[in-house]
């Protein structure tokens, strides 16, 4: 494999694991939202305590992500950034309240003291970051991303305001709720892990509907997009996503909780690897392919040298972290015995 | 309506102006709390857990405003300067990637730490905070070190206008960088320190001279006043850095317009930049050529001298400057008064006038940050990357950034009072007793 190809499948796989980790704390957000029923206040508090020691881990994903554009591939980074600029801030404007209102609600939890609405701008942050985010990802595989002369042309706003960025824009929120519930069955116990199995279900099928209405979308909306669809390699990771998705019903169905996380990890990097793979050999559909846009050898060696090192600190942590907090969250903690909630 | 260039250049400082609190913060703080459980598993000093404790919460929630601070800041290298980034990704991008995995481990373990107290081993949890403390020190090695290629950009060649043959280690380890990575790294330690001692110092001016305040009070002290004197000694060498190979710059920051034989040190005053002269300032003859070239007599290049495109605004670099330097003295002599009282008398003194000096530095200390950024940032203009690329070059195309300027700025209007009123709701919270250390030396 090639450098500059290897660099772009680092940005993948960057992506996914985004998606896979980052995903569920968005998903969080999602189903604070929709708490509902007797046990509203339990759900959320569940939620709460299973995201409290990842979520900051699980976001910097996103900042591989982009520092794998910036350094491996700086001219589809300076464009992309620049058609995306209204989405791209979306999505930022919804990074920075998300953050800021899970980490003063958990303070506000410990000291005693509350912000108001920290839940509902946490809610919303988590809802219309994936939204900006899945449009933003998906313009630059719809076409509607138009350069000229290596300057972009398009406008702020049709580019991504067109009706496939923004089914794969809910596709991504409903990919957030769905890992969420899957995640958390294995967390929850008695009635809690009841409400997060029904939540699991409804989730994998409006994700099931959203991802199926997105493949005529394309075919109407975001013709480059189709007609990478239908080569072989894409079809065959779109099918495993589909056989994956259709597992996690199951999973579910039978209450085969143990396997309820890989399986849903496994739908939503299957669905991801799929876009990926649609979108190659271009990292801009149609216009700039990875290999017109990588940076220079030198570069490229550096920087794909310095992550398996960088992976030899960051996995065994990862592991210890995961471990660490991997029990069941229903029953009160000792901290909040020792402060009292 | 601001222009583009402005407009961006605005939004970065902005962010940056916003996100280096935090960084800060999340550098210095882990090294106290580090340290004070560090005693606590030593002594069996439960205060000293206390303060662990106590540290380490509020660290979560700035660290938590650092880290979507600093995602925003990475998008914006982008959204605001793609033609900067387009050049500069292939070249300092690999420093950010390490970076990354620096933020990836001290997250990792800032997230062991802060939910692991009664999850891990009493020497297992304060393990954990030696990752935290030294990735934080390493992420501001990387960080600091891109903002040293940018005003001493090498290991790299231009064909077309587009960099090659890029040598990673030599962009890393550019010339600038050993002066300005310890410099900021220094700050924030001293400025955490700072900032703790404060908290105390407060709760004793209005009569809580209980000891756990005062042990707090010392230890936060004793950080600050292990960097403060190392602060300035590397802020001599940095001036003297920029005297020999940033002249512009240091001519900006003396407020030197004319090139001269051993010219003064300006203390104060105000650059005319119409008048091309320095008023009102208070002139130390000869120390500009001594301090910058260990020569009274040497000459100091003024701005006159330079192209007058390729010059700083030196309103903007000389009152940054002083602030800086005038309040890093200070922030010394604040700890040689205390810590020399204390010797002096063998006891700990906490007079009024002491506390109050102490609670002045704190915000100071972060007004030194921000002063010795601007100070940089401005210094370094017109460019982007010092010779290489205009600021006005490397901004984006795009029209309307003036509204997402706008944006943001209530965005962390909103951010900073939520952080505000949190913060200090918690520090009227009484203190309570912690369950006994599982398995530590103070369980019966």
């Amino acid at each position: 494999m090639s450098l500059e190809n290897l660099a772009a499948a680092v940005a993948l796989v960057g992506l996914i694991a985004y998606a896979v980790f980052g995903g569920a704390d968005f998903g969080g957000g999602v189903w604070t939202a929709l708490a509902s029923g007797r046990r509203a206040a339990e759900q959320r508090e569940a939620i709460f305590r299973a995201m409290g020691p990842v979520w900051e881990t699980n976001h910097v994903w996103l900042i591989l992500v982009v520092v794998v554009l910036f350094t491996a591939f700086p001219p589809a980074f300076a464009d992309l950034s620049t058609a995306l600029l209204v989405p791209l801030v979306i999505a930022l404007v919804g990074i920075v309240f998300r953050g800021a209102a899970f980490a003063f609600r958990h303070y506000g939890h410990v000291v005693e003291v509350g912000l108001p609405a920290t839940n509902a701008v946490f809610s919303v942050a988590s809802i219309i970051t994936p939204l900006a985010l899945g449009a933003a990802v998906a313009t630059a595989a719809s076409g509607n991303i138009t350069i000229e002369n290596g300057a972009v042309t398009s406008g702020l706003w049709e580019p991504w305001l067109q009706p496939f960025p923004i089914v794969c824009g809910l596709v991504a929120v409903a990919m957030c709720g769905f890992l969420t519930a899957y995640y958390m069955t294995t967390r929850a116990s008695g009635e809690l892990l009841e409400d997060f199995r029904m939540r699991g279900l409804i989730a994998s099928l409006v994700l099931g509907a959203l991802t199926t209405i997105a493949l005529p979308v394309a075919y109407w909306d975001a013709e480059p997009f189709w007609d990478q669809v239908t080569d072989p390699v894409p079809l065959v990771v779109m099918g495993a996503a589909v056989a994956m998705g259709l597992a996690s019903l199951v999973v579910l169905w039978r209450r085969w909780y143990l396997l309820a996380p890989p399986v849903a990890a496994g739908a939503v990097a299957l669905v991801i690897g799929g876009f990926g793979a649609v979108q190659y050999p271009y990292l801009i559909l149609p216009h700039e392919r990875i290999a017109d846009v990588a940076a220079g050898d030198s570069t490229l060696a550096a920087f794909l040298i310095a992550l398996p090192i960088g992976a030899l600190i960051l996995i065994p942590s990862l592991v210890l972290l995961y471990v660490t907090f991997s029990e069941k969250t229903g029953g009160p903690s000792a901290e909040a015995e020792e402060y009292g909630y | 309506m601001f222009d583009t260039v402005t407009s961006a250049r605005a939004l970065m400082g902005m962010s940056l102006a916003f996100h280096i609190v935090f960084a800060a913060v999340g550098i210095g703080l882990p090294l106290l709390f580090l340290i004070a459980e560090g005693i606590a598993l030593r002594t069996g000093d439960e205060h000293y857990r206390q303060m662990a404790r106590r540290w380490a919460r509020t660290a979560a929630v700035l660290f938590a405003v650092g880290a979507v601070s600093g995602t925003l800041l990475s998008f914006e290298f982008g959204l605001l300067w793609p033609t900067w980034i387009e050049f500069s990704g292939g070249i300092i991008g690999f420093i950010f990637g390490l970076e990354g995995f620096a933020f990836f481990t001290e997250a990792i373990f800032l997230g062991l730490y802060i939910y692991g107290w009664d999850r891990l081993s009493p020497r297992a949890h304060w393990l954990c905070s030696i990752p935290i403390a030294v990735s934080s020190a390493i992420s501001a090695f990387f960080v600091i070190s891109t903002n040293g290629w940018m005003n001493q950009p090498t290991g790299f060649d231009v064909v077309d206008g587009k960099p090659v043959d890029v040598e990673p280690l030599a962009v890393m380890f550019n010339k600038a960088m050993p002066y300005e990575v310890t410099h900021g790294t220094l700050a924030s330690y001293v400025a955490a320190g700072f900032a703790v001692a404060a908290v105390y110092a407060f709760a004793m001016l209005r009569g809580q001279r209980s000891d756990y305040n005062k042990k707090a009070l010392v230890l936060a002290l004793a950080v600050a006043a292990v960097f403060a004197p190392l602060q300035v000694v590397s802020g001599d060498l940095s001036a003297r850095f920029l005297a020999h190979n940033q002249p512009e710059k240091f001519a900006a920051l003396e407020g030197q317009f004319e090139s001269e034989k051993g010219a003064p040190l300006r203390i104060g005053g105000w650059p005319d930049t119409g008048d091309k002269t320095t008023r009102f300032a208070i002139e130390i003859p000869k120390a500009a050529s001594l301090l910058g070239f260990e020569d009274p007599d040497a000459e100091v290049r003024g701005l006159n001298s330079f192209p007058q495109d390729e010059i700083p605004d030196a309103r903007l670099v000389h009152p940054w400057f002083q602030a800086m330097v005038a309040i890093g003295v200070f922030m010394a002599l604040v700890v040689v008064w205390f810590f020399g009282l204390a010797w002096w008398r063998k006891r700990i003194d906490t007079g009024r006038l002491l506390l109050l000096a102490v609670i002045a530095a704190a915000p100071l200390a972060f007004l030194a940050i921000e002063a010795g950024w601007c100070l940089t940032e401005f210094g370094r203009q017109p460019w982007v990357i010092y010779h290489v690329m205009r600021t006005a070059d490397g901004a984006t195309p795009r029209e309307g950034i003036a509204w997402i300027l706008m944006l943001f700025a209530l965005v962390y209007v909103a951010l900073a009072a939520g952080l505000a009123l949190l913060l200090f709701r918690e520090q009227r919270q009484p203190l309570k007793p912690l369950a006994p250390l599982r398995g530590g030396p103070n369980v019966p």
